[in-house]
C-alpha cells in the first residue's frame, strides 16, 4: 500500500515544471523561425549546442570574463544563423516545405559533425556562473540552475509575446509568414525579416544552450536528444504558438518528472510521446496552433 | 558534314564491353596488401572518434606505442607484429564492416574490439574464423563467460566484479550500508545491476534505490530528489563518463546529501574526475590499473612515461595491459610450437598464473576464465589534482 | 538514338522493359550481378549484401515518401519490427526461412497501419513526427520486455536453407539479392497499376484526389502498409545478415539514412531509390578509402569520423538546393545525352 506522499509529489512536480521552462526556451526559438518562415528547423539541438559550444571557447578557453562571453557567446550564434539562413534556407524560398525540413536534417549533421571537427567529442562542463543556493518552496528543494533558467525562460517568452504583438517587426513577422506576396506588397523586405527571424532564433537557441550546457554539460551530442524533446513540445504547443511553447514546455516537463519518478527513468521519453499522439488526435494542430486551411 | 556514327548494335556493344571490363576491374579487392607469412597481426575496432573517442586515441596510442616496442626488441618469436586499426566511431555496424575488411586482407590472429554490442555480434564470425583470440574496451559481464564466448577475454575485471570490489570495500569500511546504483538505461550501464543487488545483500548491505537515466538526458534534477529520499550512504554511478554525476553530486550536496560518491572504470580517468570540480572531491571508484603519475614502483609505468612524458588516460593503460596480454598468448604459443588457432591462443592466456604485468596492476595476475578481477578503490584529491588509492588491491 | 520503338498493344505498351536496348542492358546487369559473387572478396560481398538490403528499405520508403508524400522518420522502427520477429520466429520455433521472412513483413505492416491511422487528422510535418515518436515506443518495447530480450538483444542461429547454413556472405547474397529485386520488381509493377497512381495523386494534391473519389484514409493506410512490410522484409534480412538483433540496431538516425538516400537518389523513381541507397552506402567507403591514400594517413584517422558527418549533411543540402531530382535525375540527363548523340537535345 502506498500511502500518497504529497510533499514527495509537489517536490517532483515543482521540479518537473522548472526543468519544463528550459524546454520553454529553447521551444521559443523553434517556434519564432516558424512563425516567420515556416520552417521547421529540426536542427535546435545542434543551435542549443553551439552556442554552449561558444560559451565555452569564450569563457574557458579564452578566459574572457562572463559578462563579456556571454554575449558574445550569443552574437556569434546569431551569426552563424544568418549564415545558415543566407546559404541553406534562402535557396530554398518557395520550394515545399519538406525541403527545407529536408535541409535542416543534414543541417544538424553537418553541425555535429564540425563540432567535432573544431572542438573534439569529448563532454565538456561549463564554467559555473549562475547562483548555487537551493531554492526552497516549503519542504520543497529546487536547484538553483533549474530554476534561474525557468525564470530566463519566462522572461524571455513574456518578451516575445509583447514583440510580436505590438512592435512593427513582430507585426511584419506575423505578416511574412500568413502571406508573403502580400507581405512584400505592403512594402515588408521579406528576405530582411527571414535573417532577422534566423538571428533571432539562433540567438534565443543560444542563450538556451548555455542554461542547459551549464546543468548536464556539453559535448557534440549531448543536445540532439534534448532537441527531440523541444520538437514534442513545439508540436504539443502548436508550431507557430508562442504561449503555447511556454504552456507545452512546462506541460511536457511535468510529465517527464512525474514519469521518472513513479515508474522509472526508462519510462520517461515514451510517456512524452504518448502524450504526444494523444494531444495530437484530440487537436492536430497543437494545443494553442493556428488551424492550417488548405486551398485547392 | 557527315560523321562516321556507329550503328546502334556495335556502341550498345562496345558499351557493354567497358561497363564489364570496368566492373570487373573494381571487384579486384582495392588494397591487397602484401603481408608477409611470418607476421602476427593484431586488428583493431577502435572507436577514435565519436562519445568513446577519448578512450579511441588512448587505446590507438597505447596500440601503436606497445607494437613498435616489440618489434625494436626483435618482434615475438623473432616474428613482426604489425597494428591494422580502423576508425569505428562507437558504431556496432561500422565496427564489423571494419572487422570484415581488416581479416579480408590480412590474416589476423588477435583483435580488439571497441564496444560490448560488437563483441556480442561479432561472436559467431569469430568462431567461424577459429584462429583468432579477442578482446576489447568492453567489460560487460554478459562476455565473462567461457563457454558462449570462448575465445574473447576482458582486460580486467567485469562490471558485476568491479561492483562487487566496490561493495566489498564499502562493507569494511561501513557494514550494513546503504547503497544507491545510479545507472544509464543502455546495455553499458545495465549489465551489472541485478547481480550486484544480490551481491550487495549476500555483504549485508541493502540498496533503498537503483535510479536509471535515459541516454542523453539533461536534466537531472527529479532522479536527485529520488536519490535524496532514499538517504544513501554511498552512491556508486554506472554505465556514465562525466555527465551526468557531477549535476548529480553538486545537487546532492546542495539538498544535504552525505552520501559517498563512486564510480565505475569508465569515469575513473584522472582528467575525466578533475573536471567535476570542487565538490568531486573525495570521489571514489574502482580501478584495476595503476595511475600514469602512480609513484609506487612499476617497471611499466617507468617505461611509459619515458615514452609518452604527458599524463596518459586510464584508456592508454588498458590498451597497454589489451596488447600485452594479446601478445604474451601469441608467445607462448609460438614457443610451445603450436599453430596461431584460437583455441591455443585462449589456452595460452588462462595458462598465465601470477603474470607480472610490470605494476601496470599492482599485484601478479592469472586468467583462468574470461576476466581479470582485480582492482582497487581509489579516490580523488581535488587539491592536488590527483587520483590516490583508498585501499589495497583487491582480489576477488 | 533510339528509334523504331512502336507497340502494338496495350499490354505492350505499359511494360516495364520495352525496348531491346534495355532487354540486352538488363541481360548484362544480371549476368554481372551473378558474377559478382565470385570475383569479390569477403569485403566487398559485405558491402554488396548491405547495399542491397538499404535498397529494400529505401523503396518502401520511397513509396510512402518519394510517392504518396507522407515524411516517415520511422523506417528503421519498422525494419526493427521485422528483424525482430524474424529473430523470435527462430528462436522458439522452426519455420522455413520464407515463412520468417513473410512474417516480419507482416508484423512490420500492422505496425504500420496502426501508425498511419492518424494520418487522416494529420498532415505533413505532424505526420512525420507521429512517426518519430513511434520509433521511439518501438526502441522502448524492444530494449524494456523480457521476451525481446532486454537491451541485450537475440543472438540468432544462422538460417538453414535445405541443410546449408547461411553464415558467410557469400551465401546470405544468394538469398538477399534475389529478394531484394523480387521487392524493386514488385514496386515498379505497383506504380503501373491504380494503387500507385491513386498514391501520386495523394501526393500530388490529395484533397483533389478525395474530391475525385479515392477514399484516402484506405490509400494512405495501404501506402504505409506496404512500405512498412518493405522495412519489415528488409529488416528480416538484416537479422540473418548480423545474426544479432538490439535495441540499439535501429537507431534515428538510422531512418536518417534512409530519408536521405529517398532525397539524394531521387524521390518518386524507383532507380533513385537504388541509386541512392547504394551511393549512401559507399560514400562512408569511398571516404575510408580516400583517407587511406593520403600521406600521414594514420594522423588524419580521427578526422575521418566528423568529415563522414559533415559530408552527409552536405550531400543532402545540396542535393535539395542544387539538384532536387536527384540522382535519377543526373542519370537520366546522362542517359538522354547518350541517347541524343550527336544532337544537342
Amino acid at each position: 500500500m502506498m500511502a500518497m506522499d504529497w510533499g514527495y509529489l509537489f517536490e517532483v512536480s515543482l521540479t518537473g515544471i522548472a526543468s519544463g521552462g528550459l524546454y520553454a526556451l529553447a521551444a521559443l526559438a523553434f517556434v519564432l523561425v516558424f512563425k516567420a518562415t515556416r520552417v521547421v528547423n529540426l536542427a535546435i539541438g545542434e543551435f542549443l549546442m553551439a552556442g554552449a559550444f561558444l560559451f565555452m571557447t569564450f569563457a574557458a578557453m579564452w578566459s574572457m570574463p562572463l559578462w563579456v562571453a556571454i554575449p558574445a557567446a550569443v552574437l556569434a550564434c546569431g551569426l552563424l544563423g544568418a549564415v545558415i539562413e543566407r546559404s541553406m534556407i534562402r535557396p530554398l524560398i518557395g520550394e515545399p516545405e519538406f525541403s527545407a525540413f529536408m535541409v535542416t536534417i543534414g543541417l544538424s549533421s553537418i553541425l555535429v559533425g564540425l563540432a567535432e571537427l573544431i572542438w573534439d567529442p569529448e563532454q565538456h562542463r561549463l564554467p559555473d556562473f549562475m547562483p548555487t543556493q537551493p531554492i526552497m518552496v516549503g519542504e520543497a528543494f529546487l536547484s538553483p540552475k533549474v530554476f534561474w533558467g525557468a525564470m530566463t525562460a519566462v522572461v524571455f517568452i513574456a518578451a516575445a509575446l509583447l514583440l510580436f504583438r505590438f512592435w512593427r517587426g513582430g507585426v511584419a513577422l506575423r505578416a511574412t509568414a500568413s502571406d508573403q506576396g502580400a507581405a512584400y506588397a505592403m512594402g515588408i523586405n521579406v528576405p530582411r525579416v527571414f535573417s532577422l527571424a534566423w538571428v533571432g532564433s539562433a540567438m534565443l537557441a543560444a542563450v538556451s544552450g548555455i542554461i542547459v550546457g551549464s546543468i548536464g554539460g556539453v559535448s557534440s551530442t549531448s543536445m540532439g536528444v534534448f532537441g527531440i524533446s523541444v520538437l514534442v513540445v513545439v508540436i504539443v504547443g502548436g508550431l507557430d504558438s508562442v504561449l503555447g511553447a511556454l504552456v507545452a514546455g512546462l506541460l511536457i516537463g511535468l510529465i517527464e518528472a512525474l514519469a521518472s519518478t513513479y515508474l522509472g527513468g526508462e519510462y520517461k521519453l515514451v510517456a512524452t510521446f504518448l502524450v504526444l499522439v494523444v494531444i495530437l488526435l484530440v487537436r492536430p494542430y497543437g494545443l494553442f496552433g493556428t488551424r492550417e486551411i488548405e486551398r485547392l | 558534314m557527315t560523321k562516321q556514327t556507329f550503328s546502334t548494335r556495335r556502341r550498345q556493344l562496345m558499351l557493354g564491353a567497358a561497363a564489364a571490363a570496368g566492373t570487373t576491374a573494381l571487384m579486384r579487392p582495392f588494397s591487397v596488401l602484401a603481408q608477409s607469412a611470418d607476421e602476427i597481426v593484431i586488428g583493431g575496432s577502435i572507436p577514435i572518434t565519436g562519445v568513446f573517442a577519448f578512450a579511441g586515441v588512448g587505446i590507438n596510442d597505447a596500440f601503436q606505442d606497445y607494437v613498435k616496442m616489440i618489434n625494436d626488441g626483435g618482434g615475438i618469436a623473432g616474428r613482426k607484429v604489425r597494428y591494422v586499426p580502423e576508425d569505428t566511431a562507437y558504431k556496432v555496424d561500422v565496427s564489423v564492416a571494419a572487422y570484415k575488411k581488416i581479416t579480408g586482407a590480412n590474416t589476423v590472429n588477435l583483435y580488439y574490439g571497441d564496444s560490448t554490442a560488437f563483441s556480442k555480434t561479432i561472436n559467431p564470425e569469430l568462431e567461424r574464423n577459429g584462429n583468432i583470440l579477442m578482446c576489447g574496451a568492453s567489460f560487460a559481464s554478459e562476455l565473462n563467460d567461457p563457454e558462449k564466448y570462448p575465445h574473447q577475454f576482458l582486460v580486467g575485471p567485469d562490471y558485476t566484479e568491479q561492483f562487487g570490489i566496490l561493495l566489498k570495500h564499502i562493507a569494511e569500511e561501513k557494514p550494513g550500508a546503504r547503497v544507491a546504483f545510479v545507472y544509464s538505461d543502455s546495455e553499458f550501464g545495465r549489465d551489472p545491476i541485478k547481480k550486484s543487488e544480490a551481491a550487495a545483500k549476500e555483504l549485508g548491505l541493502s540498496v533503498p534505490v537503483t535510479i536509471m537515466t535515459p541516454p542523453g538526458s539533461v536534466d537531472v534534477s527529479t532522479e536527485v530528489i529520488k536519490l535524496r529520499r532514499a538517504k544513501p550512504d554511498y552512491t556508486i554511478f554506472h554505465g556514465y563518463i562525466l555527465a551526468p554525476i557531477p549535476e548529480f553530486i553538486t545537487q546532492g550536496k546542495q539538498q544535504g546529501m552525505t552520501s559517498k560518491w563512486m564510480g565505475t572504470f569508465w569515469t575513473m580517468d584522472s582528467s575525466t574526475v578533475m573536471k567535476m570540480g570542487p565538490d568531486g572531491d573525495g570521489f571514489m571508484g574502482v580501478m584495476p590499473y595503476r595511475y600514469y603519475y602512480d609513484t609506487e614502483s612499476a617497471p611499466t609505468l617507468d617505461k611509459i612515461r619515458e615514452l609518452r612524458p604527458e599524463y596518459q588516460s586510464t584508456a592508454y593503460l588498458q590498451g597497454w595491459l589489451a596488447a600485452m596480454l594479446l601478445l604474451e598468448s601469441a608467445k607462448r604459443c609460438l614457443e610451445a610450437d603450436k599453430a596461431l588457432t584460437g583455441d591455443n591462443l585462449k589456452a595460452a592466456l588462462n595458462s598465465l598464473k601470477d603474470f607480472d604485468t610490470g605494476g601496470l596492476i599492482g599485484v601478479p595476475i592469472s586468467i583462468p576464465g574470461n576476466s581479470i578481477p582485480v582492482g582497487r578503490v581509489y579516490k580523488a584529491d581535488m587539491g592536488a589534482q590527483k587520483m590516490v588509492p583508498a585501499s589495497d588491491w583487491i582480489q576477488l | 538514338m533510339r528509334i523504331g520503338t512502336f507497340k502494338q498493344s496495350y499490354v505492350a505498351d505499359a511494360a516495364l522493359f520495352d525496348s531491346r536496348t534495355q532487354h540486352v542492358w538488363l541481360a548484362i546487369a544480371g549476368l554481372l550481378l551473378i558474377l559478382f559473387p565470385f570475383t569479390a572478396n569477403e569485403y566487398w560481398l559485405y558491402l554488396g549484401c548491405l547495399v542491397a538490403i538499404n535498397i529494400a528499405s529505401t523503396t518502401g520508403l520511397n513509396i510512402l515518401t518519394g510517392y504518396t508524400g507522407l515524411i516517415s522518420l520511422g523506417q528503421a522502427a519498422f525494419m526493427g519490427l521485422g528483424a525482430y520477429t524474424v529473430a523470435l520466429l527462430q528462436l522458439h520455433f522452426n519455420l522455413p526461412l520464407v515463412l520468417n521472412l513473410l512474417a516480419a513483413g507482416a508484423v512490420a505492416m500492422a505496425g504500420g497501419i496502426l501508425v498511419g491511422i492518424p494520418s487522416l487528422r494529420v498532415k505533413g510535418l505532424y505526420l512525420a513526427i507521429v512517426t518519430l515518436a513511434a520509433s521511439f515506443i518501438a526502441q522502448f518495447i524492444f530494449a524494456n520486455f523480457e521476451f525481446t530480450g532486454g537491451t541485450a538483444g537475440i543472438t540468432m542461429q544462422p538460417a538453414q536453407v535445405l541443410g546449408v547454413p547461411l553464415d558467410t556472405s557469400f551465401r546470405l547474397y544468394w538469398l538477399i539479392v534475389p529478394v531484394t529485386l523480387l521487392m524493386l520488381l514488385g514496386a515498379a509493377n505497383l506504380f503501373r497499376t491504380r494503387i500507385g497512381r491513386a498514391f501520386i495523386a495523394i501526393r500530388d494534391r490529395d484533397i483533389s484526389a478525395e474530391v475525385l473519389g479515392i477514399p484516402l484514409l484506405r490509400y494512405k493506410l495501404l501506402s504505409f502498409g506496404l512500405s512498412s512490410f518493405y522495412a519489415g522484409v528488409a529488416g528480416g534480412l538484416f537479422a540473418y545478415f548480423y545474426r544479432v538483433v538490439t535495441p540499439e540496431s535501429f537507431p534515428l538516425t538510422m531512418s536518417i539514412f534512409f530519408l536521405a538516400a529517398v532525397i539524394v537518389g531521387g524521390m518518386g523513381s524507383i532507380l533513385g531509390g537504388i541509386l541512392g541507397a547504394a551511393f549512401m552506402t559507399m560514400v562512408p567507403e569511398v571516404l575510408r578509402l580516400v583517407f587511406g591514400l593520403l600521406p600521414g594517413a594514420a594522423d588524419l584517422i580521427s578526422l575521418i569520423s566528423p568529415i563522414r558527418l559533415v559530408l552527409f549533411g552536405t550531400l543532402i543540402v545540396g542535393f535539395l538546393i542544387f539538384e532536387p531530382l536527384g540522382l535519377a535525375e543526373l542519370w537520366r540527363r546522362t542517359r538522354r545525352f547518350f541517347h541524343l548523340w550527336p544532337f544537342r537535345n
